[in-house]
């Protein structure tokens, strides 16, 4: 019988990095890993001349090496920064309506002023004041978050904004509807339109998005997930891939090991598990070791939208094509009243909000001497992609691939002419690789019921079992790969 | 504290009563138990049970599997996809991809055709060994050579070579049988007039419809021949096709017919990306491929370590994979050609040959991991599975 202190399940971001941590501090840990390769969506895949970044589009929390941010010094801690380079964006992103607005926000703060304040002169005031609000307001929920028991009224913005939506505020501060549509446009990034996102979420954004730049890596996601992995084996770790875990075994409230895919048995004192919280409750432990309260408690929480992307290389610089934004965000119009959030749940990509990256403006070796790279996102839930018949989904894949690119030349005309290799994910796709319920890349929904201030519980209802990733995480690569490193840190605490 | 506080902030009332309200009224996520594996199964299974319902002759070299599903349903695939047969030969597990020849809309079966090879180990069990009503395990469909209206032209000239002509086979079938309005010139290399698999069917395809065009060019035709002899030159696809603008070139057979064909495209002025080919496995002997080390000879052998694992001996001519089948290691494999990644092992120590082109993403040559499918042991080697 094989037997582990820990068995990780799932080499993603949450995964990786409780897997990397657990081993560093002597634990013997396996990692099992369903597909061939670490990082869940941290990864890349390459189709003609081109690798292409599956998922990262802004990394957060890096900062400088003299004022580094918690992810800095988390990958500092695991030994891996040295093997990585980092790419600063300039730019937090290009917003666009067609024929409306063309703004591109730097990133730094009075630049962002700056651009607003030129094209809005009438709102020059506002413009100032609503960023005087998202740092203050940032500020105080971060001080709340670490430390809640100050004394109350020193959260005066908290007290008054903490549940409000974006839309909320933005309707306060500003008049013009093409005003509201540039911050809004962040959205993108957290998967819930503005009026039924909270205000905290872009607050943070924007806070932490100019303080500490939005970044990039060399060589993409991918290799921040082998260079994980490789400090993870260096410290004597195991991984198993093309393993999934088939069933987690639990005997009176706690863990005991792991029965793989393929039927072999591992014992373990603890399991982390990068899976779904779904998968990991419903599935591979089954309702019968869990308290009914648990499941009510779950019963509240809705699945986040999957993506529909469209992997994109050009047989061109990105100076040849005219892109000189990392991010664009490609709005039909200035609704920030949920209007896409409706166009969310339907098939159809018309008149979606496109979110586009090129990773080769701010990094030229990311993709081959000559060309380069783009990549289309809206998101998607994954119903409807689910009531596509098999034998469609192919055709629906290329019509709605189609769409997005004729969204995209009214930004960049030579677009469609100058494609070399195109490949599209749809929310099924994500439901393949990930193995989430509907596809969901963002876990489960942060309405403001679900904001930050009311976290789940992070007691497990299984003793021993721990979770890491999106679904116990605010969505990005920053929160996850934090979260490991709690799972890791509660297990070290544990072990004394 | 603070839930006391939070309790405090203006509109807590109201997502207090939002958090009760959708408890109440939520999802009973025990129910989607299983859900998700068995959604994606009729897309992308990991594995089909099918059973040869029929096996025919195509050519004294070439025999054709016609499989059917045992539980009725076969996934949808894109025309030029690839399904991998697993199987134990001579006490060796191993797998094969074979294009499938049949077209998507032929939902009760898939055929796959299969050419005899030489000592081949899979390719005579198949045609020897396989009777009717056996049972085959298979992947699902997958691979990247296929028309993708995205990028791809209407117009495509297709060449093909031996075996290599059956995922055009789907294609053309598809096209006519489903009305697509695309235009197909199919330029297919054989040695000999005998070998050319799908002749008849092609040539009466190609009789019945205006844009389809057959045009087998044979190496060694019979005397009197009146077709296209020798091998498929530029001027050849310029003489039958005229202006080549606005048209995508698909080329499928052994490495050979790359070596020459592309080139001969390229002198015609065709762009790359208008060039898409069908993976690979490279020509025997190794050693014939560009930056094979003159020092090293294919028969020379090499002492491989698996981490945590056993010690053998490997040929420096063989693939990694196929000598890890023979020790009894288990490495899953679909396209065997170095281009899915699904056989990925990291190389801890030694070196390896990888054949030019081989697409490996960057951080996996900076860590050491290789598409053991094409990789050949140039020293002793430690490896992780």
């Amino acid at each position: 019988m094989q037997d582990y202190d820990v068995i990780v399940i799932g080499a993603g971001n949450g995964g990786l990095s409780a897997a990397a941590t657990l081993a560093q501090n002597g634990m013997r840990v396996l990692i099992l890993e369903r597909h061939n390769i670490p990082g869940g969506s941290a990864t890349s895949f390459c189709r003609g001349r081109f690798e292409f970044e599956v998922a990262l589009h802004q990394l957060s929390g890096m900062g400088t090496t003299e004022q580094p941010g918690p992810l800095r010094s988390m990958l500092g801690r695991l030994g891996v920064l040295e093997e990585l380079s980092f790419v600063e964006m300039p730019d937090l992103y290009r917003a666009f309506i067609p024929g409306k607005l063309d703004v591109t926000l730097p990133a730094d703060r009075s630049g962002v002023l700056e651009t607003l304040q030129k094209r809005f002169p009438g709102e020059k005031e506002a413009i100032g004041k609503f960023f005087e609000l998202v740092y203050a307001y940032a500020i105080e929920l971060y001080t709340f978050l670490r430390n809640p028991s100050a004394a109350q009224g020193t959260f005066p913005l908290l007290q008054r904004y903490a549940f409000k939506s974006a839309k909320d505020v933005l309707d306060e501060f500003f008049t013009d509807p093409l005003l509201k549509a540039v911050p809004g446009a962040y959205w993108g990034f957290i998967g819930l339109t503005p009026d039924r996102l909270s205000f905290s979420y872009l607050a943070i954004l924007f806070f932490t998005y100019i303080e500490m730049k939005p970044c990039h890596i060399k060589g993409g996601s991918q290799a921040l997930s082998n260079a994980i992995l490789n400090a993870f084996l260096a410290h004597g770790g195991r991984i198993r891939f093309n393993c999934g875990a088939g069933k987690i075994l639990v005997e009176n409230g706690a863990v005991l090991g792991v029965i793989t895919e393929d039927g072999d048995e591992i014992t373990s004192k603890y399991v982390v598990s990068n899976a779904s919280k779904i998968t990991t409750f419903v599935d591979l432990i089954g309702r019968e070791h869990i308290p009914e309260k648990f499941f009510d408690d779950m019963r509240g929480l809705s699945r986040s939208p999957s993506g529909f992307c469209v992997y994109v290389g050009l047989d061109r610089e990105p100076a040849e094509m005219g892109i000189d934004a990392s991010t664009t965000f490609i709005l039909p119009d200035e609704d920030i009243s949920g209007e896409q959030f409706k166009r969310m749940k339907v098939l159809d990509t018309e008149n979606d909000m496109v979110a586009f990256s090129c990773y080769d403006v701010a990094d030229p070796e990311f993709s081959p001497p000559g060309a380069c790279q783009a990549v289309l996102v809206t998101l998607k839930y994954g119903e409807p992609w689910m009531r596509v018949p098999p034998r469609q989904y192919a055709r629906e894949k290329y019509r709605c691939a189609d769409a997005m690119i004729r969204q995209v030349e009214k930004v960049y005309p030579d677009f469609r002419g100058h494609m070399e290799e195109v490949e599209v994910a749809t929310p099924l796709t994500f439901m393949r690789y990930l193995g989430t319920p509907g596809g969901s890349i963002y876990g489960f929904e942060q309405y403001m019921k679900d904001s930050l201030f009311f976290e789940q519980p992070r007691v497990s209802p299984v003793k021993g079992l721990f979770m890491a990733g999106g679904w116990v995480a605010n969505c990005g690569f920053e929160p996850t790969l934090m979260s490991g490193k709690s799972a890791a840190g509660a297990i070290l605490r544990m072990e004394g | 504290m603070k839930e006391g506080l939070i309790q405090q902030f203006e509109g807590y009332g109201e997502v207090a009563r939002d958090i009760e309200v959708c408890r109440k009224y939520g999802i009973d996520y025990t129910l989607e138990k299983g859900s998700v594996e068995k959604f994606i199964n009729r897309l992308h299974p990991g594995r089909m049970t099918l059973r040869v319902a029929d096996i025919i002759e195509e050519t004294p070299l070439d025999g054709t599997l016609r499989l059917v599903p045992e539980d009725g349903y076969l996934p949808p695939f894109q025309a030029g996809q690839y399904i991998t047969v697993s199987l134990e030969t001579g006490n060796i597990r191993t797998s094969r991809p074979y294009s499938i020849a049949s077209p998507p809309n032929q939902t009760g079966y898939y055929d796959i055709t299969v050419r005899r090879v030489k000592d081949g180990l899979v390719s005579n069990h198949l045609l020897d060994r396989v009777e009717r009503d056996d049972v085959l395990v298979c992947s699902g469909p997958a691979g990247n050579f296929y028309h993708n209206p995205l990028i791809h032209d209407r117009s495509m000239v297709c060449i093909a070579g031996g075996s290599g002509i059956t995922p055009f086979m789907s294609m053309i079938q598809e096209i006519v049988d489903c009305g697509l309005d695309r235009e197909v010139f199919l330029f297919y290399g054989s040695r000999t007039l005998e070998e050319v698999i799908f002749r008849k069917r092609l040539e009466a395809i190609a009789g019945r419809f205006p844009n389809i065009h057959f045009h087998p060019v044979i190496e060694n035709p019979p005397e009197g021949y009146g077709g296209y002899k020798g091998l498929i030159t530029g001027s050849l696809v310029k003489d039958v096709v005229g202006d080549v603008p606005g048209t995508t070139f698909f080329i499928c057979g052994p490495q050979g017919l790359y070596d020459f064909c592309v080139p001969e495209l390229e002198k015609l002025g065709i762009p790359g990306k208008k060039i898409r080919t069908e993976a690979y496995a490279p020509a025997a002997p190794i050693s014939n491929q560009p930056g094979w080390p003159e020092n090293i000879s294919p028969d020379d052998r090499f002492e491989i370590r698996i981490k945590d694992g056993k010690v053998f001996s490997a040929r420096a001519g063989e693939p990694l994979l196929m000598t890890l089948e023979k020790e009894g290691i288990f490495v899953p494999s679909e396209c065997r050609s170095g281009q899915c990644s699904r056989c990925r092992v990291k190389i801890i120590s030694g070196k390896v040959f990888q054949p030019a082109g081989t697409p490996v993403r960057r951080s996996d040559r900076r860590y050491g991991y290789v598409h053991s499918c094409v990789s050949y042991p140039l020293e002793d080697l430690e490896i992780m599975i």
